[in-house]
């Protein structure tokens, strides 16, 4: 778990002191120490980037204003001034600089949308007319502000509205507007503080990647060992059946954003697997889960054995069960699996996934999309180990590609995402937004290569990062990635001799790599002492002679 | 009515959610004898506001009857009201045996 307290400033022209009383002492993961700019002075709190607030490189910031505060002509607009549209876009246009400017003195940056409160849209039938209607005008300016902010990779603007409703009555309060400046109430800022911790906790890696989930009455109802697959309870024209359906849909939402699902469940599985099969109305199929236990084994140990095809820690997975019991298990037995408490009704299941909040991700890349394919292909590659005699003999017959790309716009953003996701093979764990890396990778003694890994069973797209930082006589091996996906094909070995090869050329006399310990990367620990006959360890430190080449393992091809 | 234990659990729920926002060496205990306001007490304004605000969403959720707070008679006796939260305590049962009577 990321125990590191994350700075965050607070910009705001109105008084944000009760969210960030909130912020600070939410208890949960990530920890962030808010610090509140004085209020009022947005503008020159973005501009000035000697304002005190910025001082000691701050993680993260949120700015949220009012649009009427920010926006002149929106003001007027307020007033029933005539204002044109195209003139308040362009303060839009201008705001959205002043944010753009103030993102490179942070990691992340979060902009909740503009909105006002309901009772200041006097006229109803006018409100969405453009030009004069406000929610009209307010809707276009909160688009140009997310367009505008496209541009700058660590900025996010965050939807108000969605607060605004799970607050309800409470969402705004007039008397903590005139005693206090404070435009919203307490549950608005409860709502925010949720989606702040939860985004950036997806930014930090924390994101949860796999669901496990039970089948009897949690993906339909009924058991069916009992009543067998045609008499379950899921679909058709009953209110209990559509809400497992609805159920299924926004699980297989999820699995279309990348988020792996599987199956731990106490039945006989051939009676379990026909069920999936053949009911008609499985929005689930097979193919959608990447692993299945299915028996009347322990159902802890089969969380385990799951989390260990899937090569994911606990602290990657939730589990999903309606019994109490089952749900109890896994939490004394595997206490960083997330277990939801689960609601009795399951016409509350589909709500229930959705507040989650443990699944953000900061971006979506191809690898996010077809990730469950890319599971299903290891699955096919490990029956395969199974046949052949020996590790070596396996790995010849993968026929493995490996195709090696510098740093570029277009893979930035998943070369991010693994440099930020990526916990067991990795060296330093270093955590950098895109500007940031694309800086660092820019600079004239550093180095960053990217790799793609394909085989014969399919192509698991772009899974390792190695850099190097050369200075005078020696090269620093800075990252050292690897995602687990593909771990254990010497992949890893393939990534140093890409290193060496250059570190020679560039005439250095010794690549180092500095291991820095976290909570999980033993892996990255444990593959270089594997390499004891060619690197050299003094502490932390692995040594390697340039004078001595790396090979590039035999059975993989290396593509330059 | 309201009785005295009634309106004492809803305020101890008004403490628990202003606790929320303060920094834990801060927290308000909940006891009637808790300082408020004055000399020995842990409110500034911003936290004055938000129990006001706090104290009467709370009355007309958890006792069903809405108060008023920020009103003249109210805010011209503030240090009395108050000075702790038996205090406030015993000035929102006035305020609803008023409504009663009225």
């Amino acid at each position: 778990m990321d125990k590191q307290q994350h700075t965050c400033v607070l910009v705001s022209d109105f008084n944000l002191q009760n969210f960030s009383g909130y912020l600070t002492n939410d208890p949960e993961f990530p920890r962030i120490h808010a610090i509140t700019s004085p209020f009022g002075q947005t503008v020159s709190t973005l501009l000035r980037s000697d304002a005190p607030c910025w001082q000691n490189t701050p993680d993260v910031a949120v700015v949220w204003t009012q649009p009427q505060a920010v926006i002149a002509d929106f003001n007027a607009l307020l007033r029933y001034e005539q204002v044109r549209l195209q003139q308040v876009l362009q303060q839009v246009d201008e705001y959205s600089a002043l944010l753009v400017n103030m993102s490179e003195r942070v990691k992340y940056a979060f902009v909740p949308s503009w909105v006002l409160p309901s009772y200041r849209s006097v006229f109803g039938v006018l409100d969405m007319k453009t030009e004069i209607g406000l929610t009209n005008t307010i809707m276009r300016m909160n688009l140009r502000l997310a367009e505008n902010l496209e541009k700058a990779s660590n900025i996010y603007v965050l939807n108000t509205h969605k607060w605004i409703e799970q607050a309800g009555n409470h969402a705004f309060n007039p008397k903590l507007w005139y005693l206090g400046k404070i435009v919203f109430g307490h549950e608005v800022f409860k709502a925010a503080v949720r989606d702040i911790k939860a985004a950036l906790g997806g930014m930090l890696g924390l994101a949860r990647k796999l669901i496990i989930l039970d089948l009897d009455d949690t993906l339909w109802g009924g058991i069916v060992g009992d009543v067998g697959w045609e008499n379950l309870v899921l679909g058709g024209h009953h209110h209990l059946g559509e809400a497992y359906v609805d159920f299924q849909q926004a699980l297989k939402s999820m699995k279309n954003r990348g988020i792996l699902l599987a199956i731990a469940s106490k039945n006989e599985e051939s009676v379990a697997l026909e069920a999936i099969r053949k009911h008609p109305e499985m929005v689930l199929k097979l193919e959608d889960f990447a692993g299945w236990r299915i028996n009347w084994q322990d159902k802890a140990q089969n969380v385990a054995d799951l989390m260990a095809e899937l090569n994911l820690g606990p602290q990657s997975a939730v589990f999903i069960d309606d019994t109490p019991a089952e749900r109890a298990r896994i939490n004394e037995s595997l206490p960083e699996v997330l277990v939801p408490d689960w609601p009795e009704d399951p016409l509350l299941y589909p709500s229930a996934l959705l507040s989650l909040g443990c699944f953000e991700m900061p971006s979506l890349s191809r690898e996010d999309l077809v990730r469950t394919t890319l599971y299903l292909s290891e699955n096919k590659r490990q029956a395969l180990k199974k046949t052949v005699g020996s590790v070596e003999e396996w790995l010849s017959r993968l026929s493995l590609r490996v195709q090696v790309e510098e740093l570029h716009p277009a893979n930035m953003q998943r070369v991010a995402q693994l440099l930020n996701k990526t916990n067991q093979m990795n060296l330093s764990t270093r955590r950098l937004p895109e500007a940031e890396l694309m800086a660092w990778a820019e600079n004239k003694h550093h180095r960053l290569w990217t790799l793609r890994v394909s085989d014969k069973f399919g192509d698991a797209g772009l899974t390792g990062i190695v850099s190097l930082d050369i200075q005078d006589q020696n090269a620093q091996i800075v990252d050292f990635i690897l995602s687990c996906r593909v771990m254990g094909r010497k992949i890893e070995e393939a990534m140093l001799a890409i290193a060496i090869d250059h570190a020679r050329e560039a005439g250095v006399k010794d690549v180092y790599a500095r291991y820095i310990r976290t909570s999980k990367n033993k892996p990255c620990l444990d593959f270089f002492q594997s390499l004891a006959s060619r690197f050299q360890q003094r502490g932390d430190r692995f040594i390697h002679d340039s004078k001595t080449p790396f090979a590039v393992p035999k059975h993989i091809e290396l593509v330059q | 009515m309201a009785k005295h234990e009634e309106i004492t659990r809803m305020l101890f729920n008004v403490i628990d959610e202003l606790n929320e926002i303060r920094p834990a060496e801060e927290h308000l205990e909940k006891n009637l004898a808790t300082p408020l306001t004055g000399d020995s007490g842990r409110l500034d304004s911003a936290g004055l506001i938000n129990l006001i605000v706090l104290t009467e969403q709370k009355t007309a959720e958890e006792l069903g009857r809405p108060i008023l707070l920020t009103d003249d008679r109210t805010l011209s006796q503030v240090k009395e009201v108050f000075a702790t939260l038996g205090t406030l305590a015993e000035y929102i049962q006035r305020l609803l045996s008023e409504k009663r009577d009225g």
